[in-house]
């Protein structure tokens, strides 16, 4: 077996492997990689975003804000299915030592260097680029302030590990608790009551942040990211062993589309093109809780049945995966402050700027982690 | 051989209760039941052998170990079920048999098992959901299976009905069948005791009155029924234990019994109608009203 | 008496107390959670709510975790059934100890953490760092206390007053620590001061905790029988 793929298997109860499950995940991460690029020419974050650019086009916030919506929930989902597959395999204590082992450990490890490395660049990014981007501008004030405060550490893209963590928690909590039988009897309403339910849990949560929402990069558990991809998580680890009974949603997959499609061009008509902190309204969380809802489930379904078969690029891609989104944001960002200044269309920036991050994760996965003992932690 | 027990010159003294010069052993292979009232001694007694109380004076070596100070070691080959021990209520017998059988590598799974199915216990169920007959078959499932090379029972049976009752002196007559291992088993029920004890230990007020062999100790007890008028000094002669006379009836039980005490009670003027073996429950009763030795 | 300790069963017996304790502690855990997602809120409501709810769940916790391993074992005579396992009364007292401190000890350890982070990574003055700390110095205070009652004492009377006394004087402390302009200025600044009073004070928390909870090993350890 490929060592790499050893812990975090999704194993039906009846031992086959769900390869679609590995594959959806690692293209939930690469679509991470991609959005985070992408933000650099969006318009809506030119204020807020470290590495934007001058250029910009509105064809990309046309685009990421789907993809936005769902690659988290999507992840969080399989998490949840991983969770309880190793749950059944190891209980709970195994549980607990493979989430120590292959969450808290790395980012323990990670996240100081990460954001080391974040700050090193940006504050290179804002003393020597010739158009630095809003937020390098307001840094280059900041250091010029001298006894200017440090902003509250944050857990930057790293986040997922600190809500994984979380959820891991809440998972043992609910288990103790045993409110297993609550998940049951929601999923005993049949897959088409679970889908049209869904949305309704994940609104509250919208409801509470901003739109699109940003990510809960505090030390502090968010009410609204619990609301939001709490449900996820509790999905997927009422799915495992019943994968089946999304058979039942295929049918329901075109109109869905169709549904999420209107919601989008609906939610970008909200959105207009000023970001605005605050909450979101009622209206445009619901837009939100429906689009994340049925377009997660959508790729579920379609994933399920599109990558079943193990394919040698997807599979090196999920044994890959965890290593490249852990490293990808200051590879990304260093890449970005280094276009800034060059006159190039913000395409040709893009696409050199995600293949490098790339190949440059993907080339120090091969050097550092495929094959040493690093793999256990990040393989 | 190594003896099971052995306690010599015991003292325990509570502020209400003493434990005074107790001296005891129980050879391997060995069945004794002690018998006494409520408040004899027979809780103290137990908790000295289990090491969970440090005697005032005297000796106590439990399977070759030194108490309390090498209680570990002799915990390790005892299996002890008193009745005022309770197993954890919010939790079944499946997780109680997780704990034990981690704790003594003598576990046996499939005496478990099987002592499961002859006592008809729910093993996913909690404890609390338990009546008390299941309750006592549960701590004494935990005990048996452990395959203790000493089995110390205090008040096993009590409280029981007549099938569970049947339930647990069965599973421990086949405990018995095993010639290495031991049993001491406390009870008031003078039945349980004859039925499956081969020596008798009786404590009354904190003092060893009797310790015997089963037989011999019944052998020398006797009922006899007698005609005639009672002889003012009977009661006085040390041989017997209780003299009650209705009218020309009289009734003595005799506690040494010898084959000559017919003659001498015809000697007295009296004509002996009938001799009779006494139940221990009979013997037990006389002996502690009569509060003399045994 | 034989001193050497029985680690695997004392081992189990804390993994017993954790596995008996685990629904309340699954309930705190949720509590201490919602407490830390309200102060993550940033709104004052939010903090004073949250922080409260912090306070309610350790103190909640602890007496709940002293009630449970000690104090409803020996009522429900499931102690009985411990003693007989294989262990001498240190073994019992360590695992008794061990046991208590894990599952007080792992909330109390991050809830500690998390009130740090609150206050050295929100806009509330760092100056607080000490004076939380004092409070929590305080509330291990009232635990150790209480845990050692309940170890040395079986009166549930005496137990209950323990527990409810201990924690109760967090008031009067939080008066002193008012009157103490060493403590109470600097908790109102940016920057944490460690001033002889408040040295003196926490000093004082953690050496009486160990205190306690030291002699309690001692006194248990040293007898050579549970009765």
């Amino acid at each position: 077996m490929n060592p790499s793929l050893t812990d975090a298997s999704a194993d039906e109860p009846n031992g086959t492997r769900v390869h679609a499950l590995d594959h959806l995940r690692a293209l939930a991460m690469l679509a991470g990689v991609l959005f985070h690029a992408a933000l650099a020419y969006s318009p809506l974050l030119h204020p807020w975003w470290p590495a934007a650019d001058r250029q910009h086009a509105p064809l990309i916030d046309a685009l990421v804000w789907l993809p936005h919506l769902v690659r988290m929930p999507l992840f969080f989902l399989v998490a949840g299915y991983f969770s309880a597959s190793l749950l059944q395999r190891r209980g709970m204590s195994g549980l607990a030592r493979q989430r120590v082992r292959r969450i808290l450990l790395p980012f323990l490890v990670a996240w100081p260097l990460v954001h080391l490395s974040v700050a090193m660049a940006t504050g290179w990014a804002a003393e020597a680029t010739l158009y630095p981007s809003p937020l390098l501008q307001m840094v280059r004030e900041w250091m010029a302030m001298p006894d200017a405060q440090a902003p509250p550490p944050g857990t930057g893209h790293l986040w997922f590990l600190h809500y994984l963590l979380l959820f891991g928690v809440l998972h043992w909590v609910g288990r103790v608790l045993e409110l297993g039988g609550l998940l049951q009897r929601w999923l005993a309403l049949g897959m088409p009551w679970v889908a049209l339910s869904l949305p309704l849990l994940l609104w509250p949560g919208f409801a509470l942040t901003s739109a699109p929402h940003p990510a809960p990069e505090g030390l502090l558990p968010q009410f609204w990211a619990i609301g939001v991809y709490g449900p996820f998580y509790a999905l997927g680890v009422a799915l495992f062993g019943r994968l089946e009974s999304l058979d039942s949603l295929r049918r329901w997959l075109l109109p869905a589309t169709f549904a999420c499609l209107l919601a989008y061009a609906l939610f970008l008509r909200a959105l207009g093109v000023v970001l605005v902190p605050g909450n979101a309204s009622w209206d445009v969380a619901a837009l939100q809780a429906l689009i994340a809802g049925w377009a997660t489930l959508a790729c579920l379904v379609f994933g399920l049945r599109a990558l079943a078969q193990p394919r040698a690029w997807l599979r090196y891609l999920a044994a890959s995966a965890y290593w490249t989104y852990l490293m990808h944001l200051p590879l990304l960002f260093a890449i970005q402050y280094l276009l800034m200044d060059l006159n190039w269309p913000w395409p040709a920036k893009f696409a050199f700027a995600v293949s490098a991050t790339l190949v440059l994760c993907v080339v120090s996965y091969e050097i550092l982690v495929r094959r040493t003992p690093l793999r256990r932690w990040v393989g | 051989m190594t003896a099971a027990f052995a306690v010599s010159g015991l003292c325990k003294r509570y502020p209400h209760f003493a434990l005074q010069d107790v001296s005891l052993t129980l050879a391997e292979g060995e069945v004794m039941g002690l018998v006494g009232v409520n408040g004899a001694g027979k809780t103290t007694l137990l908790r000295l052998l289990t090491g969970l109380a440090a005697p005032d004076a005297g000796s106590i070596d439990v399977l070759g170990h030194r108490l309390p100070q090498a209680q570990v070691a002799a915990k390790r080959g005892i299996g002890f079920a008193s009745e005022d021990m309770r197993l954890y209520r919010s939790q079944s017998l499946d997780w109680h048999i997780a704990l034990v059988r981690q704790i003594y590598p003598e576990w046996d799974d499939n005496y478990a098992a099987s002592l499961m199915r002859r006592f008809d216990l729910r093993a996913q169920q909690p404890i609390g959901g338990y009546s008390h007959g299941q309750r006592v078959k549960a701590l004494l499932l935990l005990c048996l299976a452990r395959r203790p090379r000493l089995l110390l029972l205090d008040e096993p049976t009590t409280g029981l009905d007549p099938v569970a009752r049947a339930e647990v002196l069965e599973a421990l007559a086949d405990v018995l069948r095993d010639e290495r291992r031991s049993v001491l088993f406390s009870s008031h029920n003078t039945h349980d005791v004859e039925q499956l004890a081969d020596h008798i230990a009786f404590l009354h007020g904190g003092r060893l009155l009797a310790h015997r062999d089963k037989e011999s100790f019944l052998d020398d007890w006797r009922r006899v029924l007698c005609l005639g008028s009672l002889p003012p000094t009977l009661a006085n002669w040390p041989e017997v234990a209780q003299v009650r006379s209705a009218g020309s009836q009289i009734e003595v039980k005799l506690r040494a019994w010898r084959d000559d005490l017919p003659e001498r009670l015809a000697a007295q003027g009296l004509t002996v109608q009938r001799v009779d073996p006494m139940a221990l429950e009979d013997i037990f009763v006389t002996a502690v009203r009569a509060g003399g030795a045994a | 008496m034989n001193q050497v300790l029985n680690l695997p069963l004392i081992r189990l017996l804390v993994i017993k107390d954790w596995q008996l304790f685990q629904k309340q502690l699954a309930a705190y855990v949720l509590a201490g959670i919602v407490a830390l997602a309200l102060l993550g809120l940033a709104r004052p409501w939010a903090f004073y709510l949250g922080s409260l709810l912090l306070i309610i769940v350790l103190v909640a916790g602890s007496c709940f975790s002293i009630s449970n391993s000690l104090l409803v074992e020996r009522k429900e005579q499931t102690l009985a059934f411990v003693m007989s396992l294989p262990l001498s009364p240190l073994d019992f007292t360590l695992a008794k100890l061990a046991g208590n401190l894990l599952t007080f000890g792992v909330p109390f350890g991050l809830l500690l953490l998390g009130t740090l982070v609150v206050v050295l990574t929100t806009p509330l003055p760092d100056g607080l760092v000490v004076y939380s700390l004092l409070i929590y110095g305080h509330i291990l205070l009232a635990y150790s206390v209480s845990l050692m009652v309940a170890m040395q004492v079986e009166s549930e009377g005496w137990n209950t007053f323990a527990m409810i006394a201990s924690n109760l004087l967090v008031n009067p402390l939080i008066m002193l620590l008012g009157q103490i302009d060493a403590i109470s200025i600097p908790a109102r600044a940016d920057a944490i001061v460690w001033s002889l009073p408040a040295v003196l004070i926490l000093s004082a928390q953690v050496l009486l905790s160990l205190a306690a909870l030291g002699f309690t090993a001692w006194w248990h350890g040293r007898k050579p029988a549970f009765y």
